[in-house]
């Protein structure tokens, strides 16, 4: 409890580091945040009350005094383009985020964590011979151009799958969760949620295999075998569920990073996530809308980077549990 | 260190890490060489016959790779590109690690405050989204090579640190540590004479990965718009073939010579990774 | 006398790049029913090898090319790989050398007692939590403490688990490899005691695999001493310690400290055994024998000295003679060449 409770505490600074880097980058930096959103045509007058309606004509510490206390009650700003909150824009995307995100990663880590399990069992096989240079090839290729590949040969060329976006368009739903669930969504996911998987896969099957191999060598192994115990008891409950520990935590570091390194896949599929909207907002120089997309994902990756170290602790007793005597 | 006869033992016998080292040296042939290699300037626009721009050729005898939708030769855009591949990786790296060394010497000999302090920062460097904040640093500031490189040494040093870190911690309870503090050596002595060449095999092993990452951020920012729009690297050819319908018209010959090529190279990198944390920790293979 | 375990002209080889490692090379010794054995060497000599050898529980290099060890009427080295699943544990059961990692980090103690006695023991869970309990109870721990993690447990409390673990199915022998050689002199005779007393009460037989022949001395009924993976001598432990007639067991008994000659020199036997790769030919010890003569360039074999006493040297009639030479630390310094 009190491993928790500092890890919180841990987690809120750095959260709050992150905050005030981003208000000092995106205040701080050469450049007028309005330029872009002001046509030429607009009078001083009209500048001045839009510059007095984004809070941008106060002194700076006071405007940072002002933000902390909006992004803790959950507002982040009005978009300079689209005219909407921008916690409503990101809301909208989050979900599509997520479904890519975890369905990757699941998918990603079970075929990693299978393949790499049966990888340390064939060790100066063929198949390690062929199957460690190819997991070395998927993580040194860059994901977009994997998307690229994908898309030029199931989408353009063999017509299977659709090329963008996650919905047909012009369809329409009851719900979110209708929506989410729905065989069209799904379809339009397959293909953004396999690169997403075959550029993630690697890592796990790498270091399934490499923590296998350690534990397969450790002593309680050898004790399991002169037990006479079956081979699935000390494969599942002895090898493997030792080995499970730091994929378990890299698994939950991997949801913190990918939901931000999702930004190019997204832009490959036009996928309609998180990624694609920070994209779009850098590129219209729409402030308020970059600023909060880029908060609300540094958020869940300092999240996720705590619920590893907690998840690995949780499930590592030596950690846990302190030695008593 | 071991001796220039031990490093050649070891490459014969690490298949894996030669391989890396000879696509190393390949693509620094073509580095080199880029402008007798190429067989067109990469910018020129080419027109064939009359008046009409060379678009979306085909591979042939002239054009080994086909053309752009722009009319550029695609091969010797390949060449030159690995000329900003290699300027990212190897200054991104190089910054990585001396960076990453700096802070880790540093944070595991002196210890106390400065300790917590660059520990303290390395754990807000590790809550900044990688690529998020390299898109927004660039969008902020004017996009170029300069500005990525920064980046990425920026967000990658904390790993290089720790590790270093540790080290440190473990060596300056050593006798010969002791020994140069007892007969008066200042810290600033210790640490840079005696300490960091006992961690730099270390630095140059994170080094080694550190050029694949940068390499692939080049790619990935360039590929969103945000890379210098000047360059000729291979993240801007691959943009370049997804914004002009490359996919749609199967044109094969323009999107995978770029993709393999950052492949190969990145690959390199985690082959000498690999291969030299085998003459590094000769305990964790076998 | 028919032996519970007989060991016969046993080899096991490690496979290297080099050519193969003969780390036992023709070993042969009984282990009685009902009887403490010591294996008693330096370390390199095939003694904990051979150990795992008899558990048929090696790394992938190791083979057994030669020999036979005959347990309960039964060839170990020839048994399938299904017939010596059978026996593990329920007739044959091994005790480790007290590392941490000897139990399995991320399961109770009491988790991994069960483990064996369900699916090994066929036990219900009630009967196999209970059996549990006693079992904690007959090393001498707190059955409470089933409910922790082996690294909430002392190096002695490990040990003692492990014991209750190698116990749990009632085995007939129970191979112990360097089971105290990690605990400090106070725990490592307690676990001693706890292994003696057990023994009597339920009459199995041990293997005692060691390095210290205090121990040996100490915990043993019988002594086997290996050598460079041959053994040297066998015998019972009195006439073994008292009158020795290898001179490497002679050696041996320099370098430790005795229990009842206290304060004795000690003597360290200069050098280290020989390459297994590429072993000399004729007597192994001879490189290191301060009474090495010609003849020791053949095989010596392994003679009964007494019916019960065996050794394997060409001055074996002389042993009264070199014994007292042997205590005196010159004789070994004149080896160094």
């Amino acid at each position: 409890m009190k491993r928790v409770l500092g890890r919180l505490g841990h987690a809120a600074f750095v959260l709050w580091a992150v905050a005030s880097l981003t208000f000092i980058m995106f205040r701080l930096m050469p450049g007028d945040p309005t330029l872009n959103f002001l046509s030429e045509s607009f009078s001083e007058e009209m500048r001045a009350a839009l510059l007095t309606s984004f809070g941008l004509d106060k002194p700076l510490p006071e405007q940072y005094v002002l933000y902390l206390g909006s992004l803790l009650r959950g507002d982040l700003g009005v978009s300079f383009l689209q005219k909407k909150p921008v916690l409503d824009i990101l809301l909208d995307a989050l979900p599509n985020t997520v479904a890519l995100t975890v369905t990757a990663l699941v998918v990603a880590y079970a075929f990693g964590i299978i393949a790499g399990a049966f990888l340390a069992f064939a060790r100066g096989s063929v198949t390690e011979g062929i199957a460690i240079p190819a997991a070395l090839i998927t993580r040194a290729a860059p994901e977009f151009w994997l998307g690229m590949i994908l898309l030029a040969w199931l989408s353009f060329a063999w017509g299977i799958f659709p090329s963008s976006g996650a919905n047909e368009a012009g369809s329409e739903f009851t719900s979110e969760w209708a929506r989410l669930t729905s065989a069209d969504f799904l379809w339009h996911l397959t293909l953004p949620a396999l690169t997403l998987a075959l550029y993630l896969q690697g890592l796990p099957l790498l270091l399934m295999r490499a923590t296998m191999l350690e534990v397969l060598n450790d002593e309680f192994i050898v004790m399991a075998r002169m037990k006479g115990l079956s081979r699935w008891a000390i494969v599942m409950r002895h090898a493997a569920r030792n080995a499970l520990l730091p994929v378990a935590t890299a698994f939950a570091l991997g949801l913190g990073s990918s939901f931000g390194g999702n930004v190019v896949i997204e832009t490959v599929f036009s996928w309609p996530g998180l990624g694609r909207v920070l994209v779009s907002a850098v590129q219209g120089a729409d402030y308020p809308l970059a600023q909060g997309a880029f908060i609300l994902i540094a958020a869940v990756l300092v999240t996720m980077n705590m619920v590893a170290d907690l998840l690995y602790a949780w499930l590592d007793p030596r950690v846990s549990v302190g030695a008593r005597r | 260190m071991p001796g220039a006869k031990a490093v050649w033992r070891f490459l014969r016998s690490q298949p894996f890490a030669l391989v890396g080292i000879g696509i190393y040296a390949l693509f620094i042939v073509l580095a080199i060489f880029a402008d007798q290699i190429a067989t067109h300037d990469p910018r020129q626009i080419l027109f064939s016959g009359a008046y009409r721009v060379a678009r979306y050729l085909p591979p042939s005898a002239t054009h080994y790779l086909g053309t752009t939708a722009g009319g550029r030769d695609i091969f010797s855009q390949l060449v030159h590109g690995t000329r900003s591949a290699l300027t990212v990786g190897v200054t991104a790296a190089f910054c990585v690690v001396v960076l990453g060394s700096l802070m880790g010497l540093l944070a595991g000999y002196l210890g106390g405050w400065v300790d917590r302090i660059i520990m303290r920062v390395s754990d807000i460097v590790l809550g900044l989204p990688f690529l998020p904040f390299i898109l927004v640093i660039s969008a902020l500031t004017r996009p170029g090579t300069t500005t990525l490189v920064a980046s990425v040494a920026l967000l990658l040093w904390p790993n290089t640190a720790r590790v270093i870190r540790s080290q440190v911690l473990s060596l300056r309870e050593r006798g010969w540590v002791e020994a140069a503090r007892v007969t008066g050596c200042s810290p600033m002595r210790i640490i840079f004479v005696h300490i960091a060449p006992q961690v730099a095999p270390l630095a140059a092993l994170y080094g080694s990965i550190a050029v694949g990452w940068a390499i692939l951020t080049e790619a990935s920012a360039s590929f969103l718009g945000f890379g210098d729009p000047a360059a000729i690297s291979w993240g801007l050819m691959l943009q370049d073939a997804f914004a002009n319908q490359a996919l749609s018209r199967e044109a094969w010959n323009w999107f995978i010579p770029p993709g393999l090529c950052i492949v190969a190279l990145v690959l390199a990198g985690f082959l000498v990774s690999r291969g030299s944390e085998k003459l590094l920790f000769p305990k964790l293979g076998d | 006398m028919a032996a519970l375990l007989s060991v016969r002209d046993l080899a096991v080889h490690y496979a290297t790049a080099a050519g193969p490692v003969r780390a036992v090379d023709g070993a042969n010794f009984d282990v009685p029913a009902g009887s403490i054995v010591g294996l008693v060497g330096e370390s390199g000599c095939g003694k904990s090898t051979l150990g795992r050898a008899l558990m048929g529980v090696m790394p992938r290099s190791a083979s057994i090319p030669a020999g036979s060890a005959v347990f309960e009427g039964r060839d170990l080295v020839a048994l399938s790989a299904k017939e010596r699943k059978e026996l593990l544990w329920r007739r044959l059961s091994f005790v480790p050398q007290t590392a941490m990692n000897a139990l399995d980090p991320v399961q109770r103690v009491g988790a991994q007692l069960m483990e064996v006695l369900t699916e090994r023991g066929g036990l219900s869970r009630q009967a196999a939590a209970e059996r549990a309990a006693a079992l904690f109870g007959l090393v001498g721990l707190d059955a409470r403490r089933l409910r922790d993690w082996p690294h909430q447990f002392s190096g002695g409390m490990r040990q003692r688990a492990s014991i209750a673990l190698a116990l749990a199915l009632e085995p007939a022998l129970m191979i112990a490899d360097e089971p105290v050689t990690a605990l400090d002199v106070i725990v490592q005779r307690q676990i001693l005691d706890v292994m003696k007393e057990l023994q009597a009460r339920l009459g199995l037989a041990m293997i005692l695999v060691t390095h210290d022949v205090a121990v040996v001395a100490y915990a043993c009924d019988r002594v086997v001493v290996m050598y460079a993976g041959r053994v040297v001598e066998s015998g019972p432990v009195r006439a073994v310690l008292e009158a020795p007639l290898h001179p490497y067991t002679m050696g041996l008994m320099n370098a430790f400290p005795d229990l009842d000659r206290a304060g004795g020199e000690l003597v360290p036997i200069e050098g280290s055994p020989p390459s297994l790769l590429n072993p000399p030919a004729g007597c192994r010890f001879a490189a290191r024998c301060p009474f090495a003569v010609a003849r020791c360039a053949d095989d010596p074999p392994l003679v009964a000295e007494s019916p019960d006493h065996h050794a394997a040297c060409w001055r074996v009639s002389e042993a009264t003679e070199l014994r007292p030479k042997a205590a005196q630390a010159a004789t070994w310094a004149s080896v160094v060449a």
